[in-house]
Formats: structure tokens, C-alpha cells, sequence
């Protein structure tokens, strides 16, 4: 075998074994350095020659990414996902369909991309990304999951949303659930505030997935000043909205007559 | 004149010509000489009415007539000639050594001028797909373009994008669109280099159809970002644009762009372009669902788009009631049509739709509702409906989607009283916006308006200027006199 593949082989074994220990750092030094070894092969991206060793190179590289990815899951770090993700993207697209067999772990990693686009809040990207799926991969369940997670995100169903938690498909969700279940949380806070004149502080409690009522508090205190706390009941700030119907957009108006007059003076 | 010579030689003696091949004959000399002098002139606008003429003449185009013309236009033995009579199907010996007899011995071999080389691709281009050889499309106009490539000629530019326009649909014909794109990128280069702007725009156009039609909508957005932007000089063109913007708009969620490009792309499309019309009425009823409003029936009903908008009629129907078994029996029924027309995932976002309005018409209806009932009605078929029911109405209540409160402890929702919208803000800015579009189609169409060309170059003679003179003077002394009285 073609010595360069061999050393690259043998250090992704070690890279393998060192996540498989939960050793973080060796894993990252391992890392850098099968990435720089991986820009010696001109079969790779973006080149895509077509050497003799193509197929075997190519499966090595994406495995490697794929393992990149999941440690960056791992270590929680988003940035790293990211980059890592858009260095595994055209494996999948561009590749697979001349050569190489199809990835056991594409459709988890596809899943998972998906849900971090949720958790940040780029629902575009989401929604692009989703368009380039066929429908056979949306049938796939790890899929499925982030697509069905975003509809009753987005209706507003947020105990289902919760409640999907126990239902993920692959442990590696986990971390990116966790992020969710804190935007989930502050949403619910947002909408409890508008729709409640008031809520009993067990309610309140119960509603926003806190395990007592001194971690409720506390997270009054911190995130929601405004709400008050009077005789068990939590009060939503509800005084401010009618007083500015008598206003008029003097502003806004001016503006607006003026553009007029001056387009009708164009007009010969 | 060797062309009348030509004329009574040619019916005569082809016993299978029918009696329009001679008349398009005719027309496609007519069309060449044309594009002569609009190349020899340097007139663009006489191309590019040569270029209608030929539309108008497509089906009427026959093997024998373009071999006929290709012998005219070329002369027979040379370079040009032999590449693009190779294309052409060799239907009928006899009638081609007779054309070459005759055309050999006319007036001397013509240099061809490069506008005509072009145009000849173009006809032989034209002729191949509307007989579905899309294969030898496939060559033909490969060649073309590697042909064009050496040509740096603005009256070439015409039938230059013209050319691309075929190039890609052959290429898409046979599903290869993705080989081309290289290419495509290559060739919208060279025409920003040369300003070559409705060259620029064509080719920007396929390659937004090229991304799009293989989903790649963030790269699409990526060019059209990035690509010098400039007045439409093709109103074809400029419909394309905005129905592709549009459709990038939509998938990215931004609605109410989206809809603006795409109603303006469904009007200002030409009558005869149904096709094209009933794609953006499709898409912008879509986007209309998902902004919330609930198109007319009209729209609908309009002529020749009955069938194709069936679908759409019944998924309109469904939200407009705001009910989700009907919705969701509507999208299973005609779910191939949505597929086929790529709004599968768009339709799948509509869902949410559907549940706003029905809580929209409980809301309107009750003034005090359990959410139990709310969730019956809404018939949301998931685990546990009431505890849904509360978080998506306090959702809908926080977008102001609708104006209620919720009563946790007894499990109700309580509608507001609606005020009289006559006393707010509302009127003035819907007339606002009205009155901004008039005022920007009266701009659009005065910039719009084109005069002949030549005529602030009319230099004046001196009589009347002379003449001029003197009623300035006239007119000077009046308006002179005409103060004197009023004092």
C-alpha cells in the first residue's frame, strides 16, 4: 500500500482509540496532525483526481471527518462542528454519487447538523439545507426527528419539543437537546408573559421545567425583573400597552407627505 | 440577379418541396439580409428583430430549407459549412447535390460575415430541438460555443445569449445540467469583461436555473449577491430574475420579498407564456398562504391555468378553513403534483398555517373557550392536546397572531374585544404603500420611454434656427408687453 496511506491508517487507528478513552487532548493533537497528512492526497476535495488509491482515500478522509465532527460534539465546541461539517459536506454530495458507498453514520451526522441549525436559530439555513435532502433521507428517523422538532418549535408546541427528549434517536443528540431545552425555556417565558395576566407559583414552576421554587425565583431575578412575586402568585407586566394608542407618528407622517408632494411635482 | 436566378431555379425542379418551403426560404433570406446590415450598420435593434422574425418562422423550418439557406448563407465547401451541415439529418440526397450544383455555379464564393456563421447555429440549433434531437443539440451547441468564444463583436451579443439560452436547455434536456456549469461561470466572465450586459443577464439567469433546479438554493444566493446588478435591458430576462429570486426568497423564509418578485414576475410575463405564468401564480399563492392571506378566487379562475391550479384551489380551501384533517387529506391527495412542482417542503411548512387560523376564527368566535375544546376543534391529533393547545395559543397570543388571554387555573381562553382599526394607524399605512407603488410604475414607465435615436443629433439648419430666433424674440416682447399693461 501506498506509504503515506499506511501512516495516515495508522494514525487514525490511534485516534480512535484515544477517543474511545475520552483522552480530549491527544485526540485534538491527533486530529491536527491527520489533517495536515490528509493535504498531501490529491484525490480529496477540491481537487478530486483521480489517483489509483481514490476510493480507499477517500473513505479513510471522511471517516476521519466524521470523527472530527462527533468530537467536537463531544467537547461542546460549535465552531469546530461547523467548519468540520462544511469539510464533510461534499463528501456526500459530490462524491458519493461516482464513487464511493454510502456513510452508516452520513444521515446521524445530516440529523445532527440540522439540529444545531435549530438551536441557533437559522431556521433559513434549516431550510435550505432541508431542500437539499431527497425523500428518502427524510424518511430516515434521525431526520425526522430534527424536522418534526422544528415544525412544533415552531407552532409553538414547546411540551412536545420537551418531551422529544426522551426520544432521540442517537446519544449524541443529547448535547445540542440541552442547548434546546434552554432556548425552550425562554420562550416560554416570553409567550407565559403575554398570554397570563398571572400564574400561581406552582404553575409557573411547572410550566417552565424548573425542579423547585428557589431555582424559579432565581431565574426571575436574573432573566424577568419585571415580573413581580406577590402572595404566591407571579404578576406579568401587563400596565404599559394601551397608553400609546393616543399618539400620533408625527415623524412618520411628515415623512411620508413629504415624499408625496415631491414625486407629484415630478410629474410634468 | 443571382438571387432571382435561384428563386425559379428551386421550386422548379424539387419535386418534394412543398409550396411554403420556397416563401420560408424567402423569409430566411429576408432575416439574413437583415442582420447584414444591422452588423454592417453596427444597429443591434435590427438583429434583434431579426431574431423575432425567426421565432415566428420555427415551425416551419425543414431539413431541405436550412440546407437550402446554409448553402447561401455559406459557402459550401468551407469550415463553417461542412460543421454545420454535419448536425443536419441527410433526409434527401438528391435535393443537396442539386442545391450544391446550383450554388456552385453563382457569384463568387462570400466571405461570411461572423453574425451570419452565428445565426446559421442558431436556425440549426432551433431546428434540433423542436425535432427532440436532443443529443446532437447536445454537439451542435457545444460547438456554437466554442465558437463564440473567439468573437468579441457587440452585434454578436444578440444572438450570442440567444445561443446560451438553447445551450443549457439542450444540456438540461437530456439531464446533464451540472456537466455545464464550469462553463456557464467561464462564459459569464468573459461577458462582464466585455460589458456585454444582456449577455450578463442571460447568463446569470441559467445559472440560477442551474443551481436551482438541483436545490442548491444557498450557492444560487451566493451569485446573485455577488453579480453586478444593472437595468434589465430584456424584459424575458428580467422575469426570469424575478421568479428565481422569488423562489430563493421563499425557501429562505422571507416572505414578503418573495411575493413582491414573484407577482411582479407573474405580471409583467408575456400573455403567450403560460407555462411560466401558472409556475409563479403556483408559487406565489404559496407564499401568500404562508404570509397569512388567503388569495382570491381569481386568481384561480384565470384562462388556461384552471387545471394546473386545481391543487392549489383545495389546499387554499383547507386554510382558509383552518382545518388540519382537510388539509392533511389534501396534501396526501396531490402530493405527486407538489413533488413534481418542488413546493412539497413549502407545503409542509404550511401546517403552522393552518392551525393560526383556526385559532384565528375560535378566537373571533368565542369570547370565552376551554382549551379542551379548543384543542377538539383544531382537531390536533398529537399525545396531549390540552397542554399543546395552551403553548401554541400562548405562542399565537405573543406573535399577535390573535388579541386573548389565558385563565391557567380554570383551563380557559378569554377573547379580547376587538377596537375599531379606523382609529389607528392601519389605514394610513396601507395607503402608504399603495401609493408608493403608483408613484415608483409612474417613475419605472417615464424611464421606461425611449426615443429614436437619432434625433437630439438632427443638427438645425440656419433658416430654423434663424426662424427660432425670432419667435423667441416675439414671444420676449409679448410677455414684456403683457406686464407694461398689467401695471
Amino acid at each position: 500500500m501506498d506509504p503515506k496511506l499506511a501512516e495516515v491508517s495508522q494514525l487514525f487507528e490511534r485516534f480512535k482509540a484515544a477517543c474511545a478513552r475520552e483522552d480530549v487532548d491527544t485526540c485534538c493533537n491527533v486530529l491536527s496532525k491527520l489533517k495536515v497528512l490528509l493535504t498531501g492526497f490529491s484525490s480529496l476535495p477540491p481537487l478530486f483526481e483521480d489517483t489509483p488509491n481514490a476510493i480507499h482515500e477517500l473513505t479513510l478522509a471522511r471517516d476521519i471527518y466524521e470523527h472530527a465532527v462527533l468530537l467536537s460534539v463531544k467537547i461542546g465546541d460549535q465552531d469546530a462542528f461547523e467548519r468540520d461539517f462544511f469539510q464533510l459536506k461534499p463528501y456526500y454530495t459530490d462524491a458519493s454519487s461516482s464513487r464511493l458507498p454510502p456513510s452508516s453514520q452520513e444521515y446521524m451526522i445530516l440529523g445532527l447538523n440540522l439540529l444545531r441549525l435549530l438551536v441557533q436559530n437559522r431556521i433559513a439555513e434549516f431550510h435550505t439545507e432541508l431542500e437539499l435532502l431527497s425523500s428518502t433521507a427524510l424518511e430516515n428517523p434521525c431526520i425526522k426527528h430534527a424536522v418534526e422538532l422544528e415544525q412544533s418549535f415552531m407552532e409553538g408546541a414547546y411540551n412536545r419539543v420537551l418531551s422529544a427528549k426522551q426520544t432521540v434517536p442517537c446519544k449524541t443528540y443529547d448535547y445540542f437537546m440541552d442547548l434546546l431545552a434552554k432556548t425552550v425555556r425562554d420562550e416560554i417565558a416570553g409567550c407565559s408573559e403575554k398570554a397570563y395576566g398571572y400564574l400561581s407559583v406552582s404553575d409557573a414552576r411547572q410550566m417552565l421545567l424548573f425542579s423547585s421554587d428557589n431555582e424559579l425565583l432565581q431565574y426571575i431575578k436574573e432573566e424577568q425583573p419585571e415580573w413581580e412575586i406577590k402572595t404566591g402568585q407571579v404578576i406579568f407586566q401587563k400596565a404599559k400597552e394601551s397608553a400609546s394608542c393616543k399618539e400620533i407618528p408625527s415623524l412618520q407622517l411628515i415623512n411620508q407627505t413629504l415624499s408625496y408632494a415631491r414625486e407629484l411635482e415630478r410629474i410634468v | 440577379m443571382t438571387e432571382d436566378v435561384e428563386m425559379k431555379e428551386l421550386p422548379a425542379p424539387s419535386n418534394s418541396a412543398t409550396s411554403s418551403s420556397p416563401s420560408t426560404l424567402n423569409h430566411l433570406k429576408e432575416i439574413a439580409s437583415l442582420i447584414e446590415t444591422g452588423a454592417y450598420a453596427r444597429e443591434v435593434r435590427r438583429i434583434v428583430r431579426a431574431v423575432r422574425l425567426t421565432m415566428a418562422l420555427r415551425r416551419k423550418l425543414k431539413a431541405q430549407v436550412l440546407c437550402a439557406f446554409l448553402n447561401f448563407a455559406l459557402s459550401p465547401g468551407s469550415e463553417p459549412h461542412n460543421r454545420l451541415a454535419a448536425h443536419l439529418p441527410k433526409e434527401d440526397e438528391h435535393e443537396m447535390e442539386f442545391d450544391t450544383a446550383t450554388s456552385v455555379s453563382q457569384s463568387p464564393v462570400k466571405h461570411p460575415l461572423p453574425e451570419l456563421e452565428i445565426y446559421c447555429y442558431l436556425l440549426v440549433l432551433i431546428y434540433l430541438i423542436d425535432q427532440k434531437k436532443y443529443s446532437e443539440a447536445k454537439a451542435c451547441s457545444s460547438a456554437s460555443v466554442a465558437r463564440l468564444k473567439n468573437l468579441n463583436r457587440r452585434t454578436v451579443d444578440v444572438l450570442a445569449s440567444r445561443l446560451y439560452f438553447y445551450y443549457s436547455l439542450s444540456y438540461e434536456l437530456t439531464g446533464d445540467l451540472a456537466e455545464i456549469r464550469g462553463n456557464l461561470l467561464a462564459l459569464h466572465r468573459i461577458a462582464t469583461l466585455r460589458h456585454d450586459e444582456l449577455g450578463q443577464e442571460t447568463l446569470l439567469n441559467l445559472l440560477l436555473r442551474n443551481y436551482l433546479h438541483y436545490n442548491l438554493y444557498d450557492q444560487a444566493e451566493k451569485l446573485r449577491s455577488k453579480a453586478p446588478r444593472f437595468e434589465a435591458h430584456s424584459n424575458q430576462q428580467f422575469c426570469r430574475y424575478l421568479f428565481y429570486l422569488g423562489k430563493i426568497r421563499t425557501i429562505q423564509l422571507e416572505y414578503t420579498d418573495a411575493k413582491e418578485s414573484l407577482l411582479q414576475a407573474a405580471r409583467k410575463a408575456p400573455v403567450a407564456a403560460l407555462g411560466f405564468r401558472v409556475q409563479c401564480n403556483k408559487w406565489a399563492i404559496i407564499v401568500r398562504l404562508l404570509l397569512g392571506e388567503i388569495p382570491e378566487r381569481t386568481v384561480f379562475m384565470q384562462k388556461g391555468m384552471e387545471n394546473a391550479l386545481r391543487p392549489y384551489f383545495e389546499l387554499t380551501n383547507a386554510v382558509r378553513i383552518g382545518d388540519l384533517e382537510l388539509f392533511k387529506s389534501v396534501a396526501e391527495k396531490f402530493s405527486t403534483t407538489f413533488s413534481s412542482d418542488r413546493t412539497h417542503n413549502l407545503i409542509v411548512r404550511l401546517r403552522h398555517n393552518v392551525i393560526r387560523t383556526g385559532l384565528r376564527n375560535i378566537s373571533i368566535s368565542y369570547s370565552r373557550i376551554s382549551l379542551a375544546d379548543v384543542a377538539k376543534k383544531l382537531r390536533l391529533d398529537t399525545a396531549n392536546p390540552v397542554a399543546d393547545a395552551e403553548s401554541i395559543v400562548a405562542k399565537a397570543i405573543r406573535d399577535g397572531a390573535i388579541d386573548a388571554t389565558i385563565d391557567h387555573a380554570n383551563g380557559w381562553m378569554v377573547s379580547k374585544e376587538t377596537g375599531d382599526i379606523y382609529s389607528t394607524n392601519e389605514p394610513q399605512i396601507a395607503f402608504n404603500s399603495r401609493i408608493a407603488f403608483c408613484l415608483n410604475m409612474h417613475n419605472d414607465a417615464v424611464r421606461a420611454l425611449r426615443f429614436p435615436p437619432n434625433s437630439h443629433k438632427e443638427k438645425e439648419s440656419a433658416e430654423k434656427r434663424r426662424e427660432r430666433q425670432q419667435q423667441e424674440q416675439e414671444l420676449a416682447k409679448h410677455i414684456a408687453e403683457e406686464d407694461d399693461d398689467e401695471f
